[in-house]
């Protein structure tokens, strides 16, 4: 029974839930982009040795930083998924998949972007941290081709609920490979293991306010994605069709 | 839906009943294939399956073998939850679906000795008996890729003489064999159920076998 | 009826057995990657540099990621013919652990596919002028790390099995989940040519391989009950 309960009450019980946070979360996340839009990117001083690609830096660290909470967040969603079979698990893990693959591909291209200007050049080998968040990304699309490539729902649901598994254990793994195989590769390498320490507590202040903005607004895009994905799984459903009705 | 199979259960002794199936209920991407099916599968009985195409008949099977798990309600063993007797579960059921086991680079011989080896020892002289009792004498070290898909089924038809599994679920399992093959399963089916064994089937021959049920899907 | 009833362990030698057969039986799946693998070492040199001096550098590289797209290559056969003809639902219906007659599967596949490269490194590390003194290193590197392929691979393989048109699939799944295995075996080469020990590398890939054994098996086989549902 509580299986029932569990497969068809949680989507609904989600929907109305989060449509309660929505206008909060929404609300603190235009309050601290807007701070750190406007104070990191326009009124911090530029860095006295970075000039001001360290702007770049405060966007880079924040997403970058963001990028690594999808695989655990996927291993989680997965484990519910093969588990305990909720369906409202694999709606979120299919759209963390999707800006998981976005937000990867926004921390290399800002990555790369800072290093042109600080390093001089758009692709560096020897920073194991664009090396492993390459990967990161070519295992999210792996996941994300899977789900394509699967026509039944459910098979898809549980055969990418397992993939984020093993990924997310291989990720861990390349992770620690990559930053081992680049100490003994460290011969000429341009890149300090901490890029940014030259810089002020404002930066830092900056930078925190920016993670905090850019985890805000995952939050609020994956909530979002869930709904919609809700919706259109649901459709039969008749608090769906009450729902639409209604509006 | 579905209409349950007008089985007394007040007939049979409780623990005689092998499967119970309760309220089953199985949908595939929106559209209900079944919902509230009962039925009880006693010892020495041949439960035949039958509904229209795409009624869930295969699905149903696979069910039951535990192939396929997205289905709701409860299937007893024994008046026991399967998982808890996974292993005697197991190595009492044999499942021949549509596509019937049979690796088409191996010959008849090397087929049964690997499929019948996941479940029971078995000696040569079964394996060449049962052959031939199912008419492949003279294939039995031909690759069965040069068999017609009939006496590909024959293969797997040597199974169940072979197998001393006490349920079988054959989905289909008449599809491709000619009049002789269909009197020969009908023939196993029947020493089966007399042996106290059961059988669920679907097929949309009409079966002549005493101990007969019918269910009927869709 | 059950006092009849195999043990385990023969139910892995029986399926070993079978898969060894049929590996036997279908020779172009084990010759064309072997082939292709051959073949793919040799064009190195043509696209980038006879000299001797360049192909030593690269020497373990060019044969550990040839080895990689030879055993993805090879991995495709691992379910597919079961998955068509029907066995894979014997399989997974036998009362026997699935974790072991997954095992027994990848093992076979790994005897046909994974040991014969190995034993043929040394020759096309001959033709790439890697030293000498680095063979042995190269050829246990790959010997530790064909099979951790094998069984990962073998996860996607599961998970892509009922898919009608697979195209490159297994190939974005699998490639990026090998970097590990690649960076630790061509370290243990380099080091060997530097004239360090090999052994940290290699010891690691040994650990590596024995919690891929423990681990990968029972990741398969879900794979393959999620396939086959």
């Amino acid at each position: 029974m509580w299986v029932w309960f569990f497969k068809l009450g949680s989507p609904k019980w989600f929907y109305e839930l989060s449509g309660k946070w929505l206008p909060w979360l929404i609300g603190a996340m235009v309050i601290f982009m807007t701070v750190g839009v406007v104070w990191g990117l326009v009124f911090l001083p530029p860095d006295y040795q970075q000039g001001f690609t360290s702007r770049i830096l405060i966007v880079h660290v924040a997403v970058a930083g963001t990028s690594l909470a999808f695989f655990p967040l996927m291993f989680v969603a997965g484990t519910i998924t093969l588990v305990w079979r909720m369906k409202l698990a694999d709606m979120v893990a299919k759209h963390a998949a999707i800006l998981g693959a976005w937000f990867s591909f926004i921390t290399l291209a800002t990555g790369s972007l800072w290093g042109s200007v600080m390093w001089g050049t758009w692709w560096e080998w020897t920073d194991s941290r664009l090396v492993s968040m390459l990967f990161q990304l070519f295992l999210l699309l792996g996941v994300i081709s899977l789900r394509s490539a699967l026509e039944d729902s459910d098979a898809a649901a549980k055969a990418c609920a397992l993939l984020s598994i093993v990924g997310c254990i291989n990720v861990v793994i390349i992770k620690y490979s990559v930053e081992w195989w680049n100490t003994l590769h460290q011969v000429s390498s341009p890149v300090t293991t901490d890029a940014s320490s030259p810089n002020g507590p404002e930066f830092w202040i900056a930078t925190l306010i920016m993670i905090v903005a850019v985890y805000l607004f995952l939050s609020v895009s994956l909530i979002l994605s869930t709904r919609n994905e809700i919706l259109e799984r649901e459709r039969k459903a008749q608090w769906v069709q009450d729902l639409v009705l209604k509006s | 839906m579905s209409s349950a199979a007008p089985t007394t259960s007040s007939n049979f002794d409780t623990d005689k009943i092998m499967l119970t199936a309760r309220e089953l209920f199985c949908a595939r991407d929106d559209r209900v294939l079944f919902k509230n099916l009962n039925f009880d599968l006693p010892e020495g009985q041949v439960l035949q399956v039958q509904g229209s195409n795409g009624s869930g008949k295969t699905t149903l099977m696979r069910i039951l073998c535990g192939l396929n798990d997205s289905y709701e309600g409860s299937i007893k063993w024994y008046g026991q939850e399967i998982e808890d007797q996974a292993a005697s579960f197991f190595s009492s059921l044999l499942y021949i679906g549509h596509r019937v086991g049979v690796s088409k680079v191996l010959t008849p011989v090397e087929n049964l000795r690997w499929s019948c080896s996941l479940k029971q020892a078995v000696s040569d002289e079964q394996i060449m008996a049962a052959l031939k009792e199912v008419g492949l004498r003279g294939f039995e070290e031909s690759p069965c890729y040069t068999l017609s898909a009939g006496q590909q089924q024959r293969v797997s038809l040597a199974r169940l003489i072979i197998s001393p599994a006490s349920l079988w679920v054959l989905d289909e399992p008449f599809t491709t064999l000619d009049t002789k093959g269909v009197a020969l399963l009908e023939n196993i089916l029947q020493r089966q159920a007399h042996e106290g064994g059961s059988v669920m089937v679907t097929t949309h021959h009409s079966l002549s076998i005493p101990e007969l049920t019918v269910l009927s899907l869709g | 009826m059950t006092e009849k009833q195999t043990t385990t362990s023969a139910a892995f030698f029986a399926t070993l057995k079978r898969d060894l057969l049929i590996a036997f039986k279908k020779k172009n799946d084990i010759v064309n990657p072997f082939m292709f693998f051959i073949i793919v070492v040799s064009l190195f040199p043509i696209g980038i540099s006879p000299e001797s001096d360049r192909l030593t550098e690269i020497a373990a590289g060019v044969i550990w990621i040839s080895v990689l797209l030879a055993s993805m290559l090879s991995m495709d056969n691992l379910y597919r013919s079961d998955f068509e003809d029907g066995s894979l639902e014997q399989l997974l219906l036998s009362p026997h652990p699935l974790f072991f007659l997954v095992l027994a599967k990848n093992i076979s596949h790994w005897l046909v596919s994974g040991l014969p490269v190995v034993l043929v490194s040394p020759l096309l590390a001959y033709m790439l002028a890697l030293p000498e003194e680095a063979y042995g290193t190269l050829v246990l590197s790959l010997l530790l790390g064909t099979p951790i392929m094998s069984l990962v691979g073998s996860i996607a393989v599961a998970l892509t099995v009922g898919l009608g048109s697979r195209g490159l699939i297994l190939a974005v799944i699998t490639l990026p989940m090998s970097v590990p295995v690649l960076i630790f075996g061509t370290l243990a080469v380099q080091s060997t040519l530097n004239s360090q020990s090999p052994l940290g590398y290699l010891s690691l890939m040994l650990v590596m391989l024995s919690v891929s054994v423990s681990l990968a098996p029972l990741a398969s086989a879900a794979a393959l009950r999620i396939s086959v549902n």
